[in-house]
Parts: C-alpha cells; sequence; structure tokens
C-alpha cells in the first residue's frame, strides 16, 4: 500500500472533501497508477484518507492511501501523482506499508496553526487549561451547546500565529468552528483561509506522535 | 480582489464554483497582447459541461498572444455578497475585474437564459445595451446556438458570431488584437469585424452568412481539457463524432442549423478518445454527435475505442441512438438495462409529418430485441402539440405504451419493466420547416397534458411533461425580434434571472415584463405567413428558406423526405461547405 502525504492549500481548500476524494482519484488515472478495485457489482477504487479539514481550512498535512496491483516504487510515485494533480494537492511524501495502517482510525490529533492581521491576546492560551469550556456548535442544523475542553489539548500564541493541538478524529474539534467562537470571544477577523493544519497526530503511551514519523 | 473573495467564498453554497484551480488549467502567465474572457450565461457546473465553450476556450488559449479566461453566471447568494461587498464580476482563473479584459465573448444557448446576461452585464457594472457603450467599455460578442436568431438579445452585444467558433471567434479576436496594436477605436474594429465571415454587427445590421469549419480531422479540438474539482452535470470527456444530421426532422432546430454534415474519421477520433482519456482520468467517455448511429464508421469506432477504454477502466457512452439504426449489438455491448427511445409522435400520420423516418415496424423489431436483451427500463420522448396533431396522435402515444407492455409480456427477459414517457411542447422555431407555425396556445398544451395524465395511468409507467408557461416563453424569444430587448431588461429587474431552472422561472413577472415595456409579444405566438419577412431573415444559415418552404409544404402532404445519407437533398448548406458523409 502506497501512502501520501499531500497539500490541499490555495484554490483546492475551497473543494470540499466528497469531491476532493473524486479528484485524487482522477489523478491516480491520469498517473497510469494500476490501482486495485473493489470486486463488487460496481467496483470502485480502493482508497483512504484521513478526517477531511473543514472546507476553506487549508492544509500541508494530509493522507491519502491505496492499493496497488503490482509494485511501483514510491519515489516514482510521487513523481507520477504530483505530474498528475492540481496545483494546490501536490504530495511532498510517500510512504509504502505492506499493511493498512487505517489512519483515518488511529489518528486522535491534529496541529494547526492560524494567522492573523494582528496581533493575538495570550489570553486564548488560557482556555487549553479550563476544565470545562463550553461553546454553541451547529449540530444537523441546531445550535447545540458543547463542552470541548477535552477536546484542546494546547494552545499557544506567538504574534499573530496561534498553534492548536485539537482533538481529531472519532472525538473531532472542527478549526473552523474553535476560531470562529475565539474571533467571537476576542473580538478578532482570523480568516478561516488562514487556518492551516501542519500536522496528524497519533497517541502512543500518552504521548503524540506524528503520522509522518509513524509512516518512516 | 482575491483577499476580499476570501471573505466572502465561505458564506456561499459550492465556493468551488468560483476559485478555479481545475487540472489542465493553461498558462495564465504567458506573455500575452489580447486577453479574452469567455462567459457562459448559466452556473459552473452547466457551463463547464458544454463542449462548445471548451474548445473555444482551449483553442484561444493554445494561440500565441492570447489569454482567455471563464466566467459563469454566479449564483444568487454569491450575486448579493459581491454587490454587498461592491465587488464585481470577476474572471475564474486570475479572478480580474471582467472590465478589465480586452474582448468579452458570451455563449448564448439557450432562450430562458436571456436575462442571464443582464444579470452578468450588471455584476460586471457594465451597460446593458452596446449603444450605451463608450470606448471604455471593451466589446462584448455572443455565440452560441441561438444566435440562429439572435435578434432578441442583439441590442446588447457589438457583434454576434454566428456559426463555429474555431472559425469567427479565431478570425475576430486575431482582428481585435491587430486593432488594439494600431490603436483604432472600437467603431472602426467593428465595421471592420463585419466582413468578416460569421459576424453580425447589430448597429450595422449587415447581412451574415454563417461561419463553418470546411474538415472536422483538421479543426482544433482540445485534448488536455480541464478537469474540474467538484461535480458538474456532464462530468466525463467526450468526442465529437460529426456536426450536422442527415435525418431533416422537420422540428429540430439543430438537425438544420449544423448543416453542412462533417465527420471525424475514425483514426482521428481514436486518438483524441485516448489522449482525453490519459489527460483527463475521466471514468466515462461520450460520444456525440446529433445522431450516433448515423456515423459512418460507428461499429469500427466502438470497437478500437473499446478496447482503449478497457485498459483504462473507461466507460463508453452513447447518448444519442435512432430507434431505426438501433443495433443490438451495439445495445449489448454498451447500453446495459436502460433505453431511450425517441419517437416523437404517437402516430404513423404524424411521425411521416414531421419527418421522423420511423416506422411501426421499426419500433416493435428494435424493442422487441431490447425485451429479448433483457432491458429494465425504457424512456419514450414525445412532442405535443406538432402541426397537424390530433387527439388520436395523442392516443397513438398511450398505444405504444401498451404495445411495450405487451411486447415485455412476451418475450421480455428482466423481471419489471420501468416505463417512462416524457413530452415537451412543441416550438416553431426558426431554420426549421415548421418556421412559419403559430405556437399553441396555453389552454391547448394544458389540455394535451392532462388528456396524457389521465391515460397513461398505468402500473410501472411514469409521466414526466414540460412546462406550459416556460415553453410559451422560450417560443416569444426564438421567434422575436430586437423589440425584445427591452423586455428582458424589464424582466431582470423584476427579479428574472436563472428563468431556466424551474424554480426560478416566474411567469407573471414575464407577463408584467411585456406589458411594462410595451412589447406585443403575441405576434411572435402567431404564425407568419410564408411571403412575409422574418426577423431572422438577414441571417444566412445554410439551409435556404425555399427548401425550408418545400419541406414545409411537403409536411402537410404527409410525404417524407429521405436521410440525406441516401441522397442529397439540395437544402442548400453545401453553399457554405461540402458535406463530407
Amino acid at each position: 500500500m502506497i501512502i501520501l502525504k499531500h497539500y490541499k492549500v490555495d484554490d483546492v481548500s475551497y473543494v470540499s472533501h466528497k469531491d476532493i476524494l473524486r479528484v485524487l482519484q482522477r489523478g491516480l488515472k491520469r498517473a497510469g497508477v494500476d490501482v486495485k478495485y473493489s470486486q463488487g457489482y460496481v467496483p470502485h477504487m480502493l482508497t483512504y484518507t484521513t478526517t477531511p479539514v473543514p472546507l476553506g481550512v487549508q492544509s500541508t498535512a494530509e493522507y491519502f492511501a491505496f492499493e496497488l496491483n503490482g509494485e511501483v516504487d514510491k519515489v516514482e510515485m510521487l513523481v507520477r501523482y504530483n505530474q498528475s494533480m492540481p496545483f494546490g494537492m501536490r504530495a511532498v511524501a510517500s510512504f509504502y506499508k505492506n499493511k493498512n495502517p487505517n489512519l483515518a482510525g488511529i489518528v486522535t490529533a491534529s496541529d494547526y496553526v492560524a494567522k492573523s492581521a494582528d496581533v493575538l491576546p495570550k489570553e486564548i492560551e488560557r482556555i487549553a487549561d479550563c476544565q470545562n469550556y463550553v461553546i454553541p456548535t451547529s449540530k444537523k442544523g441546531e445550535v447545540v451547546e458543547k463542552d470541548i475542553a477535552s477536546l484542546i489539548y494546547a494552545l499557544r500564541v506567538d504574534g499573530n500565529h496561534l498553534f492548536m493541538r485539537l482533538a481529531s478524529g472519532n472525538a473531532n474539534l472542527r478549526a473552523d468552528s474553535f476560531v470562529n467562537h475565539i474571533n467571537e470571544k476576542f473580538g478578532l477577523n482570523i480568516k478561516i483561509n488562514d487556518i492551516c493544519r501542519v500536522a496528524q497526530l497519533v497517541g502512543v503511551d500518552g504521548k503524540f506522535i506524528d503520522v509522518e514519523e509513524l509512516l518512516k | 480582489m482575491w483577499d476580499k473573495l476570501k471573505d466572502i467564498l465561505l458564506q456561499v453554497q459550492k465556493p468551488a464554483r468560483y476559485v478555479g484551480g481545475e487540472y489542465n488549467l493553461p498558462d495564465m502567465d504567458k506573455p500575452c497582447k489580447e486577453r479574452v474572457l469567455l462567459c457562459f450565461s448559466d452556473k459552473y457546473e452547466v457551463g463547464m459541461s458544454n463542449i462548445g465553450t471548451r474548445i473555444l476556450y482551449h483553442m484561444l488559449n493554445d494561440m500565441p498572444d492570447i489569454v482567455c479566461e471563464r466566467c459563469y453566471a454566479p449564483d444568487l447568494d454569491m450575486a448579493d455578497l459581491l454587490r454587498k461587498n461592491n465587488l464585481p464580476l470577476f474572471s475564474i482563473e486570475t479572478k480580474r475585474d471582467a472590465k478589465a479584459f480586452d474582448l468579452i465573448g458570451f455563449s448564448v444557448q439557450f432562450e430562458l437564459q436571456f436575462t442571464n446576461i443582464v444579470y452578468m452585464l450588471d455584476l460586471m457594472g457594465i451597460p446593458y445595451f452596446a449603444s450605451e457603450r463608450g470606448e471604455e467599455y471593451p466589446p462584448i460578442v455572443a455565440g452560441g446556438p441561438c444566435v440562429v436568431n439572435p435578434m432578441p438579445f442583439a441590442p446588447f452585444f457589438d457583434a454576434v458570431l454566428i456559426g463555429e467558433g474555431e472559425k469567427n471567434l479565431k478570425e475576430l479576436t486575431l482582428l481585435h488584437m491587430q486593432c488594439k496594436e494600431e490603436g483604432v477605436s472600437k467603431r472602426e474594429f467593428l465595421q471592420r469585424a463585419s466582413k468578416l465571415d460569421g459576424v453580425y454587427v447589430p448597429a450595422l445590421h449587415n447581412p451574415t452568412k454563417r461561419a463553418v469549419v470546411k474538415d472536422l480531422d483538421e479543426a482544433y479540438y482540445p485534448t488536455k481539457i480541464l478537469v474540474p474539482n467538484c461535480d458538474i452535470v456532464h462530468d466525463r470527456s467526450s468526442i465529437e463524432l460529426f456536426r450536422g444530421c442527415a435525418n431533416g426532422c422537420r422540428f429540430c432546430q439543430a438537425g438544420f442549423y449544423y448543416r453542412p454534415i462533417r465527420e471525424r474519421s475514425v483514426d482521428t477520433l481514436v486518438t483524441q478518445a485516448c489522449q482525453l482519456m490519459d489527460n483527463t482520468g475521466y471514468d466515462e467517455l461520450g460520444l456525440l454527435s446529433l445522431s450516433t448511429s448515423d456515423y459512418s464508421g460507428l461499429k469500427e469506432l466502438v470497437d478500437r475505442i473499446k478496447v482503449e477504454a478497457d485498459k483504462r477502466k473507461v466507460k463508453v457512452a452513447l447518448p444519442s441512438l435512432r430507434l431505426d439504426s438501433f443495433e443490438a449489438e451495439i445495445y449489448e455491448e454498451i447500453q446495459g438495462a436502460s433505453l431511450t427511445f425517441a419517437p416523437e409522435a404517437g402516430t404513423q400520420r404524424l411521425r411521416d409529418v414531421i419527418n421522423k423516418n420511423i416506422n411501426e415496424k421499426d419500433i416493435l423489431s428494435s424493442l422487441t430485441t431490447a425485451m429479448k436483451y433483457g432491458v429494465k427500463n425504457v424512456k419514450l420522448y414525445f412532442i405535443m402539440g406538432l402541426p397537424t396533431e390530433q387527439e388520436e396522435d395523442l392516443q397513438g402515444i398511450v398505444d405504444i405504451v401498451r404495445l411495450i407492455k405487451k411486447l415485455h409480456a412476451e418475450y421480455g427477459t428482466s423481471k419489471l419493466l420501468n416505463i417512462t414517457v416524457s413530452t415537451s411542447i412543441f416550438i416553431p422555431k426558426p431554420l426549421t420547416p415548421f418556421q412559419w407555425e403559430r405556437q399553441i396556445s396555453m389552454q391547448e398544451m394544458l389540455d394535451k397534458q392532462a388528456f396524457m395524465r389521465e391515460n397513461l395511468r398505468m402500473k410501472n409507467v411514469k409521466y414526466s411533461w414540460h412546462g406550459a408557461e416556460s415553453s410559451i416563453i422560450e417560443a416569444i424569444f426564438a421567434r422575436g425580434d430586437k423589440s425584445l430587448a427591452k423586455a428582458i431588461v424589464k424582466a431582470y429587474e423584476l427579479g428574472c434571472v436563472f428563468d431556466s431552472w424551474s424554480e426560478n422561472f416566474d411567469y407573471d413577472k414575464w407577463l408584467k415584463a411585456f406589458e411594462l415595456s410595451g412589447v406585443n409579444y403575441q405576434k411572435f405566438l402567431d404564425g407568419f405567413s410564408e411571403d412575409e419577412e422574418l426577423p431572422w431573415d438577414i441571417i444566412d444559415n445554410g439551409v435556404t428558406k425555399a427548401y425550408l418552404l418545400k419541406e414545409r409544404h411537403k409536411a402537410y402532404e404527409g410525404k417524407c423526405t429521405p436521410n440525406c445519407l441516401k441522397k442529397c437533398n439540395g437544402c442548400g448548406a453545401n453553399r457554405l461547405e461540402r458535406c463530407r458523409i
């Protein structure tokens, strides 16, 4: 199985996850890669991704896995993939694994960086120390109260940058919802498109390990 | 512009429509002397599906010194936000203000899109009427299928391109680039443009002959096409088998307009198909033409393309099969368990009137074959309100449905058969033998639809019909003259936009617009007399008026005209270019 780490930046950050899946699969066809298909009545390409970033949020740490018939060198795969994808979807690393690592199931957190036009207040960091932190969120069109304290692992402000480590995967805190809340609470104007996911993390023995490290 | 757009993109539905970044995007940074904006008067997902604008977009970008960008009609939510934020309508590729382009082209596909032209000009901050635009505005031109009769929308444009853009848009763009270098005025540019083939300048009202390309094998056809990042209506690559149609169905505008008939060779098509499959990654390849089964090399083409498509796990789609040339072999290979037939009329008498050269025997044998191959779904298309139509012709549609059910009971190998019957309303379109006919009234339309609803209440039969009100508006604008332009503007001011989307269509607003603008629309719905001058007579689309008239008379006599493949009927289209069949 080949796993590619790729970007989702610029124009492509406004493309929904459902559409991105199609973009990825078409890219593989253009690359001339012999990807495995399911054996059902309507065969589909066997591809796997991790938890998507919200629409408008950029990412330099997306993962895309697929099974191959036969073997392709992982470096050659990287080159062929990059020649076949829209500009904002370029891959930066490729990995080979014998078995599907089920990234969607094991990723538990993501690191994000949000950039503001103005210097950000340090008070934002205190949110991470709260035992309970309830914010209104939208669920199926309805506004519901949600305690997100356990979903915030770390917050750090450095000038006009906000670094966030938030829960990702089965227990998930959307970076855009959280930043919208911060904007409202502190009177800021951080744009959703200025948030970027920079790493996806797996929890191992109480520590977070970057997925990229795990795949090496 | 991009920074301001970032603020609003997440407030609209499907922001991917407005950002571009598709695969195979041409080089937007190349040295350029002429920057062209191609506008499509509908949403991104409709415009990106249009093969004509795809061809022209890539053709211009493949020319030296020319960069071409795209602009689609933004959805209403985006338009509101653009207005609120004082942002003009922009190009997809470089997010450039539309007014900053050297030349703007609109593709006009459908009569119910006319208000969208005004809508887009409004969002661009450009005066609607060409007569109100000075030298500070770029020339704005129109093309597309609606130019058969460009009169209702002609006042909005500096020029209307009649015919095939591979020829006249290319020549017009080069001319404009030259005029720009020479520093000549827009007025002078339009004077020169009116001398080109297929360029009608409304201000000069010059007689115009349709421009056509000579040889499709030599004509430009892009094989490195844009692959959209979001879902569009026809999300596949396509090859164009031929232009024109040999059948001569008397109601069909496209069948006459796209003549002369010109085929691409099998070799060219196979090469283009392979390149498209490799360059796009699409799962589906469409074979396009007005009547695919009339393509002389269809069997060889399908055989050769299937081999290449199977290698790449690509499905081949044949969208347009005629009932009489329905080949079981091809059906078995490609069509699967669904079948679409368009008998158009319910009785043989009426099928002869409209020159739909198929008979009961053809229908029977084709359907019997289909049943044996296990067809599960049959879709049938008919037209109501055709000249000379009687109640027995409508009853004939019901009889065909009953016949299919009976055939299924006798020969069908599938357990269940679903039949979908769709009827549209006949509109006597320009450049057809029926262009002189009257449009049937609203009440007649409603009565006919009620008859069908009543008589098609059968198990596993679904009936759908086309709106009567929108058919009336479509007829007015298909057959109208320049006086209608002010009604289009008035309708837009009353809120009519995206009229081709049924949820937006508002008939009462249209009636109000005609009233307020003082336009007598009824004269375009009544029949024209054979000796009167028609609004579109100044445009020579190829097929002669004398031929159309002769065909009209034959229709009333119930006489058929043979398919052009059997013999040349002398329609006159080969005055433009030789038929290549």
